[in-house]
């Protein structure tokens, strides 16, 4: 019996266009576009920038800076009349004006009072990068202006690779585990939106069983209750492991194809990967059991199951991530079970933590899982008294 | 078969109670014509039957034993066939037929056999393998009582069957649900076509707001009522006519329902003795639409 209802389910998913789309396509898109519109997130594009200098001081501290900076970003692009319009609607991203007098503050052995180097932008240049811009303008004039001052004359000039930027570097650090990459942060995120996207096809089809009399006529033959939450649950976990397998898979081959990068399961804990999937996976079925007894007409199943999934996804990190959020809010997020179901995920595929890194989030959804499911036990008993 | 004892239901916050001590017997080979307007109590009492609704008051019993223990044991032997179309609209007749077959336990052989079998009573072989959506209304309504047939039920309750299907798709219904009684299933028939309970039924119950306002052979029913006098004539009063029954103003027709014992002769006589000359005159035992709206005084279609 329990085989025939849960070939019942699938047969109608597999016949809903609307519920297929939603459960593969839409996460599928996000993953593709939302990767390859934040690829550089991890890497910003600093060398790539269109950019001009304004020599307004032509002797050589200055010539100086110039060719240290075109070492790490290119040749400048010419200047031109333009440059302002230009840089106003971003064909230029950024111009560095070397005002008179610059050479001489740069062979002075006292610190700055006033600017001789102003770095104009673009208006809608990223915040990061103009931090890292003007970051590295102050390390490169801040490097030449010590050179100047400690030169002694006669002695061997540095060899022309040396820099203060070499005695620093920076990593994101890892003890195993992939590179840290926007696929690698989209492919959980999109995957773990679209796992708790089944709340939409479960619950319209629970709620057109029961206005039809489908429902009723099932239990009139006997069918238990249990046994109708189990015919629903079952197959909508295998929804889920499949979304995870196409979704993995796409991260995995499809995405180097498009040009982005492409996901690493190198170096994985892969059980804690299954766990965590697994978790994700109760947390959003036991939810769509909950709503579905819930919700008491098409209308409702139709706005309600999306709304909260979009909800939880803007409020778990999903749409934005959270370490972009101001404090209050990366705190707030952690109340969205999405939340708990990315970080366990991310904790696997980005930090390269284990099972025990991850349980925290995993014990988070499987008390939450049992909680709804409980709720939609409750639900579904007081609808049919 | 089935005995209905002083079976009361009240909705939560209803003003008014759904049920009052209904009591009802259909024994096996009979079809039971359950007659009542809209809101009668039809509804409630065919989900007392499929055990959608807990009995709050009174006894719901097969052949004795009480209908909890019955369903609890033996669940398929009630089928129901609901007023809604009861089944997956995506799926295919023979989808359809697969999973109810499945979840009123049959299995194997016996299963392919009974679905055999109500595919071709409802003459539904030729649809196997459309999908439920694109039946029209009529074949709809065959395959819901098809499924309602699988597990081969001793009492079948059937509400408002005929709904929106064509004529033709009626007669088969009614000539299937018939079927079936002569093959020893005890049948409730709920409708509010008195046609069709006039066609089908065994024994009749009229139901109203709540209440069981008669039961018995339709014959029996019919014979009980009062006479009938149907007149048409010029300078017709209600106070000349009281005195004979209770009476009905129509447009150009007045009703007479007589009173017991009395025939249309006193009534033609005191017309003629007061000079009104009668152009239209019917006389005759009320049908179940006319005892209807003299128990109620409200058409079955309100």
């Amino acid at each position: 019996m329990l085989l025939a209802l849960i070939k019942k389910e699938l047969l109608a998913l597999v016949r809903d266009m609307h519920g297929l789309a939603a459960l593969f396509l839409m996460p599928m898109v996000f993953i593709v576009l939302m990767s390859l519109t934040l690829k550089d997130i991890y890497r910003p594009p600093l060398a790539e920038l269109n950019y001009a200098i304004d020599m307004r001081d032509m002797a050589t501290p200055a010539q100086w800076l110039k060719q240290l900076w075109q070492r790490n970003h290119g040749a400048p692009q010419p200047l031109g009349n333009d440059w302002q319009a230009r840089l106003r609607n971003g064909s230029l991203k950024y111009v560095i004006v070397m005002e008179p007098g610059l050479s001489q503050e740069l062979e002075s052995a006292a610190l700055s009072t006033r600017a001789y180097i102003h770095l104009l932008t673009e208006p809608g240049i990223d915040a990061n990068l103009f931090n890292a811009l003007r970051a590295e303008l102050i390390g490169a004039s801040g490097e030449l202006k010590a050179r100047l001052a400690l030169a002694v004359p006669g002695t061997a000039s540095p060899a022309p690779e040396a820099s203060i930027e070499a005695m620093v570097r920076a990593e994101r650090f890892s003890t195993a585990g992939p590179r840290p990459t926007s696929v690698q942060q989209n492919v959980p995120a999109w995957l773990v939106f679209g796992m708790f996207f089944v709340v939409a096809s479960l619950s319209s089809l629970f709620v057109q069983e029961r206005s039809s009399g489908a429902l009723g006529r099932l239990q009139g033959l006997g069918v238990s209750r249990s046994m109708l939450l189990m015919s629903k649950a079952l197959p909508y976990l295998g929804v889920n492991a499949l979304q995870a397998v196409l979704m993995l898979a796409a991260g995995i081959w499809f995405m180097p194809l498009i040009g982005g990068d492409a996901l690493s399961l190198a170096g994985i804990h892969w059980g804690a990967l299954l766990l965590s999937l697994a978790a994700v996976s109760l947390a959003a079925v036991s939810l769509s059991l909950a709503l579905a007894c819930l919700v008491r007409s098409h209308a409702q199943a139709a706005t309600i199951g999306p709304m909260v999934n979009v909800l939880m996804a803007a409020a778990g990190g999903i749409m934005v991530p959270k370490f972009v959020m101001p404090g209050f809010m990366q705190r707030l997020v952690e109340i969205s079970p999405m939340n708990w179901g990315l970080e366990a995920l991310l904790t696997v595929l980005l930090r390269g933590g284990g099972v025990a890194d991850a349980l925290p989030q995993i014990g988070r959804l499987a008390v939450f899982a049992a909680l709804m499911f409980l709720l939609a036990v409750f639900l579904f008993r007081r609808r049919a008294s | 078969m089935l005995e209905l004892k002083t079976l009361s239901h009240r909705y939560p916050n209803a003003d008014a109670p759904a049920l009052v001590d209904v009591s009802l017997t259909v024994p096996r080979g009979c079809v039971l014509g359950l007659l009542g307007p809209n809101g009668a109590g039809k509804t409630t009492l065919i989900s007392h039957l499929s055990g959608a609704l807990a009995v709050q008051s009174g006894e719901i019993l097969i052949d004795g034993q009480p209908l909890q223990q019955v369903r609890a044991k033996a669940p398929t032997r009630i089928a129901v066939a609901p007023q809604e179309q009861a089944f997956y609209p995506m799926l295919t007749v023979a989808e359809n037929l697969a999973v109810f077959a499945a979840a009123g336990r049959l299995s194997g052989p016996r299963k392919k056999e009974r679905i055999e079998a109500c595919t071709q009573f409802a003459q539904l072989e030729q649809f196997a393998g459309v999908r439920a959506e694109r039946l029209s209304g009529g074949l709809k309504r065959r395959l819901n009582l098809a499924i309602a047939l699988l597990p081969e039920p001793e009492l079948m309750l059937f509400d408002e069957p005929t709904v929106g299907v064509d004529p033709q798709s009626r007669a088969f219904i009614l000539d299937a649900i018939r079927s079936l009684a002569q093959q020893g299933a005890a049948v409730i028939y709920a409708s509010h076509y008195m046609e069709e309970i006039e066609a089908i039924a065994d024994r009749v119950a009229i139901l109203d707001r709540g209440h069981v306002l008669r039961e018995g052979s339709l014959d029996g029913l019919l014979s009980k009522s009062a006479m009938l006098l149907t007149l048409a004539a010029d300078g017709l009063d209600a106070g000349m006519l009281s005195r004979f029954g209770t009476v009905e103003q129509g447009g150009a027709h007045w009703r007479i329902h007589l009173n017991a014992g009395s025939g249309p002769a006193p009534v033609l006589a005191a017309l003629e003795a007061a000079g009104i000359e009668v152009r239209h005159a019917e006389f005759g035992r009320h049908d179940l639409e006319q005892l209807f709206m003299a128990l109620t005084h409200r058409s079955l279609r309100d």
